[in-house]
């Protein structure tokens, strides 16, 4: 299974498909805290990512994947990380 | 900076031409590449012109127009009649503001609402004609305002950038299709940018099944190359090259339109200039403004160039020198830009086709050869007097014999000093005959007919002067062609004639002259109609014109007041066309022949010299003054018994060869005492000016001279009875006489 909820914390890896999308945004919409772990994910849906887009919810691991980590990245997390820092 | 100016109007003149006939080849066949690289190519370089100069509507309208052309180019538009008439319109506005800053230095007032209305219906143009019927522009309106850091990640990337618009279909994931998956794949990615097409509903209302996303992508590989990623998805994507100025580069891999020879050397040359600007004492307090003036001439430079990418570092260098209140910094940093550009410059000359370069290589002021011609008729009016020194030495045979010998050599070198002197004013009649096409392709939009045309012997030279007298006259006659000679399409179709009708202009030489043929296939002239019309309006009376032969009476229509056309249009047949047209001609030494076949078409033969600058002039006296008559129009010359002379009241003739020839003396006319009438002959020139000889009556024939004629200034000007004067051997000046005034 490429979508691992845990608690709080959605873990995505590998290759995540367009299957994913409905639980995905169920279980979103279940957890208001939810929070995003991309790490170990290589591909990503454009309808999972449209998901991850509507839901706002923080990705506090970054894809290591450089795609996803350069160029899908910014529309997930409009605030850089290079950013103002700061909490 | 002036000869700068200058050398921008001419070149803005020639793109603009080139425009004017790339357009005309491209709207007969839409798909010509060569003709929208070349337009392609004319505005670019026009850009670069006119960026030189702080002339932003000038500049953008031109740009728009590249723009278009671009995507033209890469096929994503197609080149439609309405396009090109758009970019007429274009061509049109820039040819009337280069003649504007021509006259005033500056474009008009108006400029900027001109070019934002062009600009608006540039834009507008694709919209109608884009092969797949989607507002490119629109998808492509992000590449203006690209952010910072994505302007360095293109200067980084370089090479050819194409931009992606891809616009997913919404229920493409039913499909299998994954849009991000297919952006992934985009080859050389230097940009991609996730959007959505409409705000993004909540989470709670999104359905996650239909795709609201759209992406933005540029690649740093040829359209080519991306192409195929989107085999899937080809009615949802759509690719344009990112213009050089945005991805703030210069692009070697496109097929380069720039560098032109003559935007690098003007860049050089202000490049150069800005370097004396700030090796010149400043005080202080003026450095800064200077710098700053300095750094923006030659960053417009830069622009112009397509090498937005260099402007930071020469701002960077500004910036050092306004730090350390000297010149240095920036100075040394236009020494390198310049070294860069002069090699441009260079390699841009080596780059041009050997016709083309062979033609630019030499621009010469005419007014520098008219000079140099003035010289050589100076010295082929001195060396006209060595004869007679050798003559007056005839009694030392061997001075005698020495000086004819030198005589004979200085002939030769004067002659072929003459000829080569007359072939450097000689221009190939292209220039002349290049309105044309666009002329007939108006007019004929206007009068709703079709027409053909097609010219020959562009490449046949004839000197400037006779150029500038022959426009006007073609432009009447290819007019006369469209509006009177060709039919209308169905009128056409009803006679068994093809719908479209043709006209043909051929120019060719023929010896000494250059004749140039306009022919149209059209209703031709019926020389019935023009001798009625000739005896209405009085220029002939009924029993002249029975007697007249058709060929004849045709000839009649150069006549003032004759025309045939039978509706007065706007375009012509004011009864003025064709009289202007045989005034312009002979004016220039030539003359105008016409035949016609009703049913079949008219054929205008147009006969010039080719060149009107030396004039054979026969030298005459009169009361004892001498004064050159045009040899060209002395038909014979006969000497009579005075007796012969007849006069019938104030009238005088002479029977020649059992014609009688109306007589005039030189003497009356030219208002000098008669002489005592005892002379037993009197001497005759025959002139053939019109269809009826004339004769004149002079004292004496003197010589025959090669005349460089001078026109008469100042207050002689007014003097209508002379066509100019000319030097004689003994340095005397000839009043040469303009018969046709005269008599």
């Amino acid at each position: 299974m490429p979508i691992r909820f845990e608690d709080a914390t959605v873990r995505f890896e590998g290759a995540c498909g367009v299957e994913e999308a409905l639980p995905l945004s169920d279980w979103l919409l279940a957890r208001e805290d939810a929070r995003v772990d991309l790490g170990a994910c290589t591909e990503l849906h454009t309808a999972v990512l449209q998901v991850l887009m509507a839901a706002k919810r923080p990705v506090t691991v970054a894809p290591t994947d450089p795609f996803l980590a350069l160029r899908v990245m910014p529309v997930l997390n409009p605030s850089p990380r290079s950013g103002r820092g700061g909490i | 900076m002036s000869e700068l100016f200058d050398q921008f109007l001419i070149e803005s003149r020639e793109l603009l031409d080139s425009v004017g006939s790339g357009l005309l080849l491209l709207e007969k066949n839409l798909d010509d590449k060569a003709a929208v690289n070349e337009l392609f190519r004319a505005f670019h370089t026009l850009k670069g012109a006119t960026a030189l100069f702080d002339w932003p509507a000038f500049t953008h309208l031109v740009h728009a127009a590249e723009d278009l052309l671009s995507v033209v180019r890469s096929g994503d538009v197609a080149a439609t009649p309405d396009l090109i008439d758009r970019l007429f319109a274009v061509a049109d506005q820039s040819s009337r503001w280069v003649d504007h800053i021509e006259a005033h230095q500056e474009l008009p007032a108006d400029a900027g609402e001109h070019a934002r209305r062009l600009e608006e219906r540039l834009r507008a143009a694709p919209e109608t004609a884009a092969v797949s019927g989607t507002a490119l522009p629109d998808a492509f309106a992000w590449l203006t305002d690209l952010t910072r850091e994505e302007r360095e990640a293109l200067r980084g990337a370089g090479g050819t950038l194409t931009a992606v618009a891809y616009d997913p279909d919404p229920e493409c994931f039913f499909n299998g299709d994954d849009p991000l998956a297919l952006c992934r794949r985009i080859p050389h990615l230097v940009l991609l940018r996730i959007e959505t097409a409409s705000p993004l509903p909540d989470l709670t209302s999104l359905d996650p099944y239909r795709c609201l996303l759209r992406f933005r992508a540029i690649s740093a590989a040829p359209q080519g190359d991306v192409v195929p990623v989107f085999r899937t998805a080809p009615d949802q994507v759509r690719f344009a090259p990112v213009p050089p100025d945005l991805a703030g580069a210069p692009q070697p891999a496109i097929p380069k339109p720039a560098p032109v020879a003559g935007a690098a050397e003007m860049a050089e040359e202000i490049l150069r200039e800005q370097r004396r600007i700030l090796a010149l004492d400043a005080a202080p307090e003026e450095l800064e403004g200077r710098l700053a003036s300095v750094a923006r001439s030659a960053a417009n430079v830069l622009t112009a160039l397509g090498r937005d990418g260099d402007v930071a570092a020469l701002q960077a260098a500004a910036a050092s020198a306004r730090a350390v209140r000297r010149p240095g910094p920036l100075a040394n940093h236009l020494a390198t830009l310049l070294a860069s550009v002069a090699t441009e410059a260079t390699e841009a000359k080596l780059a041009e086709p050997e016709g083309r370069a062979a033609r630019r290589a030499l621009r010469i002021e005419p007014e520098r050869v008219d000079r140099l011609l003035a010289l050589v008729g100076e010295l082929t009016v001195a060396k006209n007097r060595l004869p007679s020194l050798a003559r007056m030495a005839e009694a030392d045979r061997v001075l005698a014999r020495t000086l004819r010998e030198v005589s004979d050599t200085i002939d030769r070198l004067s002659d072929e000093l003459q000829n080569a002197v007359l072939r450097l004013r000689m221009l190939p009649l292209a220039m002349t005959l290049q309105p044309l096409p666009r002329l007939v392709r108006d007019l004929s939009q206007r009068l709703a007919k079709r027409v053909e045309l097609h010219v020959t012997g562009e490449r046949t030279e004839a000197d400037k002067d006779v150029l500038d007298v022959l426009g006007e006259p073609l432009i009447h006659l290819v007019r006369n062609a469209v509006d009177h000679g060709i039919e209308t399409p169905e009128r056409r179709l009803a006679a068994g004639k093809p719908e479209a009708g043709t006209i043909r202009i051929d120019a060719h030489q023929d010896k000494d002259s250059v004749v140039i043929e306009v022919a149209d296939d059209g209703a031709g002239i019926d020389a019935g109609a023009v001798r009625r019309k000739a005896v209405e309006s009085g220029v002939i009376d009924a029993a002249r014109a029975a007697h007249m032969s058709d060929a004849e009476a045709l000839s009649l229509v150069f006549l003032p007041g004759v025309s045939t056309a039978r509706a007065v249009t706007d375009l012509s047949g004011r009864g003025v066309g064709m009289d202007a047209v045989r005034t312009a001609v002979e004016q220039a030494g030539g003359r105008i022949e016409i035949a016609s076949e009703p049913g079949r078409g008219t054929c205008v033969r147009l006969i010039l010299p080719l060149t009107m600058v030396i004039t054979p002039v026969m030298v005459v006296e009169a009361a004892d003054g001498l004064f050159g008559i045009p040899t060209g129009a002395v038909a014979e010359v006969a000497k009579v018994p005075s007796t012969d002379i007849r006069r019938v009241k104030h009238a005088e003739s002479v029977v020649l060869r059992d014609q009688l020839i109306p007589v005039f003396r030189l003497r009356r006319l030219l208002g000098l005492p008669d002489g005592g009438g005892g002379e037993a002959q009197a001497t005759v020139l025959v002139l053939r000016l019109g269809r009826e000889p004339v004769g004149l009556v002079v004292d004496a024939i003197r010589e025959r001279l090669d005349a460089v004629l001078k026109p008469l200034s100042g207050v002689l000007a007014t003097l209508r009875g002379y066509a100019g004067t000319a030097e004689l051997g003994d340095g005397r000046l000839l009043p040469v006489i303009n018969l046709r005034e005269l008599l």
